[in-house]
């Protein structure tokens, strides 16, 4: 039947996806100085499983190569993977919901929160370091979900979430948490370099510390909001219609605002504020793969990922040994990207 | 067997009443029709009905259980919604739109099962979307969009279906199309229907049962012959028509002929009214309204009582802009206002110029004529010639003038001024 065949061809798609980002995690693995084949990088992860690890042999290669693949360029990646995903899941569900093309993750204050709690950390030059988390990502965390907090009571008018009081709540915090901490940044101006780059967002020297602690809570909110994907769905028809067909609409829209900024506001406090990913890869994969958030949602999290691995390889490697921030590279080459995109769209139709 | 029932609902947002007092019962396998003017409160009981409003006061009940006890899904597995204007900006196919209906029977995470694919494929063939159904919804025409919209609806599998004004934005072969379909699933397969109908033609056409709304009001319900006549129409829409049997469809058929002139009452008292300076705006347009016979002056062209009482074609004794009231003006005026019942004065300023015109009030009371103040701001100084004025007013609350702090106090009392 027809329907079998739809699905099948949604998993294919999935499936395919995965592989492409696994051939792309080597590949990016190896690029860099230090000499690495990319089938290499496979035979170091597989060598770290046990069991299978008995039948993989790594004696060629050399224990500084080692040491930089296990150590430096895979924990970097699988952050990269880790923050390409969230961002792009809470870009697309925030854009369903909202039902608004603008929306991001950042745009109910996430990043100015995070930023102004970072900031506030960096100049009081708070270093120390628990559970593997630095004082800054502890403050970062803290700030995004405080203006979080704010902007949604704000939208939130006799028990009913406004969509537009939401957004335009979500500007003005936003603005103001940024006017803080433009002036703090001015009146501690030893620090204003560090603040700039936190803000403009980066992958590395993290290690496997936030690899491991974030994994479990972002891979379960993602699953979480592909649980909700039929709702999502629903509620592109408009809160009146989705009512009307069964959907608790309040409870639905409150559940995927809490786990969107949730996995917004893990990977920014780790990450910095790497913008764009969350805003143009939910369009991008909804003009590859279609509105279905049901397909949609993991799609997206995999291009997200590829794209946010392939920006910070270009990063670190563009004017080596000098790193880019990355924030800085994913809307160089994702700007354009786009806009071919939305022109070759209009073509078609 | 009744099915659906409503209490003395009441519903409104804030102070602003968009429904009271309304009482309705539906019969299972009833054709429905909503009628009356734009912001009659149409749409709103709809949405009552389907739960979607929840804060109201009184009782809806389906199937003798009060909505707001049913879980959305529960509900929804019995009455179906399709909204007015539906706007779809998001590239799903119309299968895609359609299999959605199936979301309050499905668990989370079950796939599509064959009893899905069955109902939502017969709610497509039903409307004629199937041979469309892998088009995306933002590229198709108004029709062929309310087409799917209603498959959405039927694929919910309801008892009930409620629509807001489906066959608005169609073109006439479409919304016969849409109607025909809905009267053949109500006949065939007993299937409740509620409708908001701007098309009164329409509406008699297709309808068992009328429910005709007034400023949130049910003026009248009841089978098509009890509801439209000229009289009900003439009284919901300010407009004359002629109600006819048409042959062809066997329906009644009504011809708008021209906005209702407004009637003299002759069951109210006949008022002449002092104002001036936009005093007088608000006292011209309630005793309008209410067709009461009315004149004014003395006024100066230009003035913005004038204005109005001008475009409003109220009888009107005039004197030249920023002159004082002459002698001959006065005597015109004062002939006017013994043709009428009861003399009006609003709190209009008072200065040397229109001084006359409290004089004449007093002249008509020394006669004998009811004269009437509205003093709405007690605070307001309305003297501006060094206490003449006010001499004349105390003379004339001394020989008995009413006075009023506000216009509804004035209203009761004219209504009920025959009656005393």
């Amino acid at each position: 039947m027809e329907h079998n065949y739809r699905k099948k061809s949604k998993l294919s798609i999935i499936i395919g996806l995965m592989v492409l980002l696994a051939i792309i995690v080597a590949v990016v693995s190896a690029i860099g100085s230090a000499n690495i084949k990319a089938s290499d990088v496979y035979r170091i992860i597989l060598s770290k499983i046990p069991i299978i690890n008995k039948y993989v042999n790594i004696e060629n290669i050399t224990d500084a190569q080692f040491a930089i693949i296990w150590n430096v360029r895979l924990p970097r990646v699988i952050l990269g993977i880790l923050v390409g995903s969230s961002l792009s899941v809470a870009g697309v569900s925030f854009q369903g919901l909202l039902k608004n093309p603008m929306s991001d993750p950042y745009i109910l204050g996430v990043s100015s929160g995070a930023a102004l709690g970072a900031t506030i950390a960096i100049i009081n030059h708070l270093e120390y370091v628990k559970y593997g988390f630095s004082s800054i990502t502890f403050a970062a965390f803290i700030g995004a979900i405080i203006s979080v907090f704010i902007v949604y009571n704000i939208g939130r008018i006799n028990n009913k979430l406004s969509t537009n009081t939401l957004l335009l709540a979500g500007v003005a915090v936003g603005q103001f948490f940024t006017a803080i901490m433009s002036f703090l940044m001015v009146v501690n101006s030893n620090d204003m370099s560090k603040i700039i780059y936190w803000t403009m967002g980066s992958l590395s020297g993290k290690g496997w510390n936030p690899v491991k602690s974030l994994s479990i809570p972002i891979l379960l909110t993602i699953v979480v909001l592909i649980y909700y994907s039929k709702e999502l769905n629903i509620l592109l028809t408009g809160d009146e219609t989705a009512k009307s067909m069964g959907v608790n609409v309040e409870r639905t829209k409150r559940i995927i605002l809490v786990l969107g900024t949730l996995l917004t506001s893990l990977v920014v406090s780790v990450s910095g504020i790497i913008g764009f990913v969350g805003l143009i890869i939910p369009h991008i994969a909804r003009i590859i793969f279609g509105p279905d958030h049901k397909i949609l949602l993991p799609c997206s999290a995999i291009v997200g990922a590829i794209f946010m691995i392939i920006t910070d390889a270009i990063s670190r490697t563009l004017i080596s040994p000098v790193e880019i921030p990355v924030g800085i590279i994913t809307a160089m080459f994702g700007g354009p990207f786009f806009i071919y995109l939305l022109r070759s769209k209009k073509k078609m139709m | 067997m009744n099915i659906i029932n409503l209490n003395n609902v009441e519903f409104g947002y804030g102070k602003l009443k968009v429904l009271k007092n309304i009482d309705l019962t539906v019969e299972e396998g009833q054709f429905l029709s909503i009628i009356g003017p734009n912001g009659a409160g149409k749409s709103t009981l709809l949405k009552l009905i389907n739960n979607i409003y929840e804060n109201y006061d009184g009782e809806i009940s389906i199937y003798g259980r009060d909505v707001r006890s049913y879980k959305r899904k529960e509900l929804a597995r019995i009455v179906s919604f399709v909204p007015q204007d539906t706007f779809l900006d998001f590239e799903f196919s119309i299968e895609e739109l359609v299999f959605m209906g199936r979301y309050p029977f499905q668990k989370r995470f079950q796939n599509d099962q064959k009893y899905d694919y069955d109902i939502s494929y017969r709610a497509m063939a039903l409307t004629n979307t199937l041979e469309i159904k892998d088009r995306l919804v933002t590229q198709i025409s108004g029709g062929e969009r309310q087409r799917a919209l209603i498959a959405k609806a039927l694929a919910q599998d309801p008892k009930i279906i409620l629509l807001d004004e489906p066959t608005s934005h169609l073109d006439i072969n479409h919304q016969i199309e849409v109607l025909e379909l809905l009267k053949e699933l109500n006949k065939k397969q007993n299937l409740t229907i509620i409708s908001v109908l701007h098309d009164l033609n329409l509406a008699s056409r297709y309808s068992d049962k009328l429910v005709l709304l007034k400023d949130g009001q049910i003026l009248k319900s009841g089978n098509v012959g009890e509801v439209l006549t000229a009289s009900n129409i003439e009284n919901a829409y300010n407009m004359r028509a002629i109600v006819e049997l048409n042959k062809f469809t066997n329906s009644l058929f009504i011809t708008p002929i021209e906005p209702k002139k407004r009637d003299k009452n002759a069951s109210l008292p006949s008022i002449h009214l002092i104002a001036g300076g936009g005093s007088g705006q608000i006292i011209m347009s309630r005793l309008l309204k209410e067709g009461i016979d009315l004149s004014v002056g003395v006024l100066n062209v230009g003035d913005s009582d004038w204005q109005l009482a001008k475009s409003l074609k109220i009888e009107m004794v005039e004197e030249k802009p920023f002159s004082a009231i002459k002698e001959e003006t006065s005597n015109r005026n004062l002939n006017l206002m013994k043709t009428k019942d009861i003399v009006v004065i609003a709190q209009v300023p008072i200065g040397h110029g229109n001084l006359l015109n409290l004089e004449m009030a007093l002249t008509a009371i020394n006669e004998g004529k009811k004269v009437v103040y509205l003093n709405e701001d007690s605070e307001k100084n309305i003297d501006y010639t060094n206490g003449t004025a006010t001499k004349i007013m105390n003379d004339l609350i001394s020989k008995g003038m009413i006075v009023f702090n506000s216009i509804d106090k004035l209203m009761d009392y004219i209504e009920n001024y025959k009656s005393k």
